[in-house]
């Protein structure tokens, strides 16, 4: 379906990213109350989850319809494998090369976003084109 | 130092392991489905995304804190 430029669903994928990075900034602002050094690791942290989840949203929903259903479980395991791993490297990466980081605040900003990330899909879905 | 390590390669391993089995039963339930109504693809596809970001919250978060053993409590 991909293919020939049509699409099923109309995927919310701009919103959806617009609404994370705003809620991002939020929270990192709120973590700069703290410190600054908290904002910027919460920033961080925000950023950690955006990159592959986006990158999860646009495979999945790669190739669509009943006829390309066993493609798209492929992708949706292929997808889920290279989030999980991306979140490790960064998560190796920030650790490693990003000296201080204020972790509290980098791994609450993280798990608040994956909570808030599962609940804004649910809440704006995608929808069928008219 | 070598137990945080385990500790960190319990939390990956087990992480994974669960979600490894959510998404399988999940593809499988959405290729079952699909296969006895076609006409209801899209929507199950959209209730697999939904239930895929909440399957992996979990595994994510794990993934998280384990980093942050291996690389700061036990590096």
């Amino acid at each position: 379906m991909a293919r020939s430029g049509h699409r099923i669903n109309r995927v919310p994928l701009l919103r959806w990213l617009v609404i994370e990075c705003t809620a991002i900034v939020v929270m990192a602002l709120l973590w700069a109350m703290h410190s600054r050094l908290a904002g910027y690791s919460a920033l961080v942290g925000g950023l950690i989850f955006l990159v592959p989840n986006t990158w999860f949203a646009y495979q999945v929903y790669k190739v669509e319809g009943a006829r390309n259903m066993s493609r798209m479980i492929g992708n949706l395991f292929r997808a889920e494998s290279v989030k999980l791993a991306l979140t490790a490297v960064f998560f190796a990466a920030v650790f490693n090369l990003m000296e201080p980081i204020y972790v509290p605040a980098l791994l609450f900003t993280f798990a608040v976003m994956v909570v808030m990330g599962a609940a804004l899909r649910w809440f704006i879905r995608p929808r069928p084109q008219r | 130092m070598e137990m945080v390590i385990m500790a960190a390669a319990l939390i990956i391993g087990l992480g994974a392991l669960g979600a490894g089995i959510g998404f399988g039963l999940l593809g499988g339930k959405l290729l079952e489905s699909t296969a006895r109504q076609p006409e209801m693809a899209n929507q199950l596809q959209t209730k697999t995304f939904i239930m895929a970001g909440l399957l992996d919250a979990v595994p994510m978060i794990g993934v998280g804190i384990a980093m942050y053993l291996i690389f700061v409590v036990a590096g």
